[in-house]
């Protein structure tokens, strides 16, 4: 429960620790980036320049040769000469192969991950937390059955069930008008988002499971309560006493899992877009993938500064967790989720 | 409960998901339909064809009866047959099984052996600089994706210093050993398969090392501030000696149990390694099939990944219930 003990708690861990102000700091930033993104992308994130493209970061400047034909005496020549690509400040992450602004890109992408993250994780307690609270309540032949579809979930990765029933499933997306851009706050910006709803279905359905498994452990040790068993013998039905009485004692460790599972799940998404299973082109995995081919002819940003956005994201939202963690309840342990 | 009937019990437990597991594998065919058939049968094929085609591969029979097939044939090591590839399933399977393997072997041995160590010197060092650098580490390897991380040391160990190879396997683990008695040089051998298991097996093991040096300092942190620590050490006892006999062992009792569950975190983090890699795995197995949509390959794939994963977490179990003979009467 949301006690005055738990916000004294949450205050004294956060003054205390360094990593807790980062890891705040970092995941309001992401939430403001993503919220906010027409506003703070410079330039549209779809928009191709080719006579843009492939520029490097400010401060990096680039050689790399290029091979033109001609035609001369009726001949044609292929001339090889060395040219110096140096960056252009409107573009100051530089440009990637399709001359497409690359901060932009990671601000726009920014949206995809915290969404899909967002709504999966929602999606996965949705399913997991009333089944796991069920099972741990009644225990008996209920439970028996919800533990050995666990075990038989757990059994296959995360990555490889989500990628066999995307791939069994295809990649629907489904696009969301932007508000700002329809209200005409934001112009030359793209009018709506591409939000990949088989990867968020997915993700969730693949992840419910150690939302089950928390609430379930948790359902099991608070059923034998004194105040649990009292409001049994004053004759509460059990949907009432599990809604009033369980959840509220076992939403600790569910809010510990919620957040792990958040940066588990951005993992997730980026490996499906990076591997092309995810719907949508706008998204730091799948940006991971086109600068890949890069790599060795010098464009190392394409590839390199999405990663670096996926892992800050990740580490705010981890050291998140460990705050929320350490404060509300030292007695969890950091098991993880599946990454 | 002895040991011995623990073993049987958890094993037979085991079985029975293995089951679960085949099932769900099986009802894979079902999310579909027809696309059994549409992977074998060309675009313009007649109703006449398609249906001469449902009788050759048995989808016309009940569904019990398509189920029991199914499970008869995996008895007997008969995982169907790949149209597309012209193939027994169960040979591309098991010919691409031993190189996932040992990428995940190299890589957990990477793992282990570098983060427990370096777990026990952050927790006994606490607030000293390795403490911190080895918090920084765990921090950044539990959250960087890991095919990224493998393109990022191509760029830097393979683009700008040509050390190692980046694509493909070269020698296997195998040709390494017989080498110690063969005729081809041993010290040629192993750095050919260094050259290319090194950069997808730190890929791949960075996740878990990061993981298990965080599990290992706050294990080894709470066994440092019990009781029987302190009694020990009033005794008189070496600090070495509580520290690495009492206080490791007890820590590394969970650290063994979520291993177990992250093994399938591991399994799904090769898949995406060899992709960047070329590894010739089961995890470029597993994607290629689904871009051909090549049912029976990936069917035939996920029942040995899913298999490999039950019978580790039994072998995960019996260690367990080894060290810490109180599991067994749970």
């Amino acid at each position: 429960m949301v006690s005055a003990r738990v916000i004294r708690n949450l205050k004294k861990e956060f003054r205390n620790s360094a990593l807790a102000k980062i890891g705040l700091l970092l995941v309001v930033g992401i939430l403001f980036t993503a919220a906010f993104a027409p506003f703070i992308a410079p330039h549209d994130p779809t928009e191709q320049q080719l006579d843009q493209s492939e520029l490097p970061p400010l401060g990096f400047s680039e050689t790399t040769e290029r091979t033109t034909s001609q035609m001369v005496d009726g001949e044609i020549q292929t001339v090889t000469e060395t040219v110096e690509i140096t960056p252009d400040a409107a573009h100051p992450l530089g440009t990637d192969s399709l001359g497409r602004d690359m901060l932009s890109r990671i601000v726009y992408g920014a949206r995809t991950s915290l969404v899909v993250g967002v709504l999966g994780t929602l999606l996965a307690a949705f399913v997991g937390v009333p089944v796991g609270l069920f099972a741990g309540y009644h225990r008996g032949n209920v439970d028996d059955l919800l533990m050995r579809i666990a075990d038989v979930s757990l059994a296959f990765p995360s990555l490889v069930l989500a990628v066999a029933l995307i791939g069994l499933w295809g990649r629907a997306a489904v696009n969301v008008p932007d508000p700002f851009v329809v209200a005409g706050f934001a112009s030359d910006m793209p009018e709506s988002f591409v939000l990949p709803i088989t990867v968020v279905i997915v993700v969730g359905l693949v992840n419910w499971v150690w939302f089950a498994r928390v609430a379930r452990g948790e359902a099991l040790s608070l059923r034998g309560q004194e105040y649990v068993k009292a409001s049994r013998a004053l004759g509460a039905d059990d949907t009432s006493i599990i809604w009033n009485h369980v959840l509220p004692n076992a939403i600790t460790p569910i809010i510990v899992l919620a957040t792990v599972q958040v940066a588990a799940i951005i993992l997730l998404e980026s490996s499906l877009s990076f591997l092309g299973f995810s719907g949508t082109t706008l998204s730091w995995g799948f940006d991971i993938a086109q600068g890949r081919d890069y790599i060795s002819s010098g464009q190392w940003w394409i590839a390199s500064l999405p990663g670096l956005a996926i892992m800050f994201s990740v580490i705010g939202i981890n050291l998140l967790g460990d705050w929320l963690r350490d404060s509300l309840d030292p007695g969890i342990e950091g098991e993880g989720g599946a990454a | 409960m002895s040991f011995g009937r623990f073993v049987l019990k958890r094993s037979l437990q085991g079985l029975g998901v293995v089951w679960g597991v085949v099932t769900v594998v099986f009802a894979l065919r079902f999310v579909t339909p027809g696309s059994a058939i549409n992977a074998v049968a060309p675009l313009d094929a007649s109703q006449e064809t398609r249906r001469a085609i449902a009788t050759e591969l048995g989808l016309d029979q009940p569904l019990y009866v398509q189920y029991g097939q199914y499970i008869f044939d995996l008895l007997r090591g008969d995982m169907g047959f790949s149209y597309i590839r012209g193939q027994e399933v169960v040979g591309l399977v098991f010919a691409r099984l031993p190189a996932t393997v040992e990428l995940a072997l190299a890589a957990s041995i990477v793992a282990i052996g570098l983060s427990i160590p370096l777990g026990v010197l952050s927790a006994t060092r606490r607030n000293e600089p390795i403490d911190y650098g080895a918090t920084l580490f765990s921090l950044g390897g539990i959250s960087t994706p890991n095919f990224w991380l493998g393109i990022m040391l191509i760029l830097i160990f393979a683009v700008e210093f040509d050390v190692f190879n980046t694509s493909g396997r070269g020698v296997d683990v195998g040709d390494v050993a017989l080498s110690v008695i063969g005729s081809e040089p041993f010290v040629g051998t192993l750095l050919a398969w260094l050259a290319y298991i090194t950069l997808p097996a730190i890929a791949l093991g960075t996740y878990f090392m990061a993981l298990i040096t965080r599990l290992t300092r706050s294990g080894m942190l709470d066994e440092l501030g019990k009781g029987y620590v302190q009694a020990a050490r009033a005794k008189g006892l070496p600090d070495t000696l509580v520290r690495y006999k009492h206080a490791l062992r007890n820590t590394l009792i969970p650290v063994i149990t979520v291993l177990g569950l992250q093994l399938g975190t591991l399994i799904g983090g090769a898949v995406i390694t060899e992709a960047v890699f070329s590894w010739p795995g089961l995890g470029t197995l597993v994607i290629d099939s689904i871009n051909r949509r090549d049912w029976p390959v990936l069917q035939g794939s996920l029942i040995v990944i899913g298999t490999s994963f039950v019978l580790v977490n039994v072998l995960v179990d019996a260690v367990y219930a080894y060290l810490d003979p109180q599991v067994v009467n749970d």
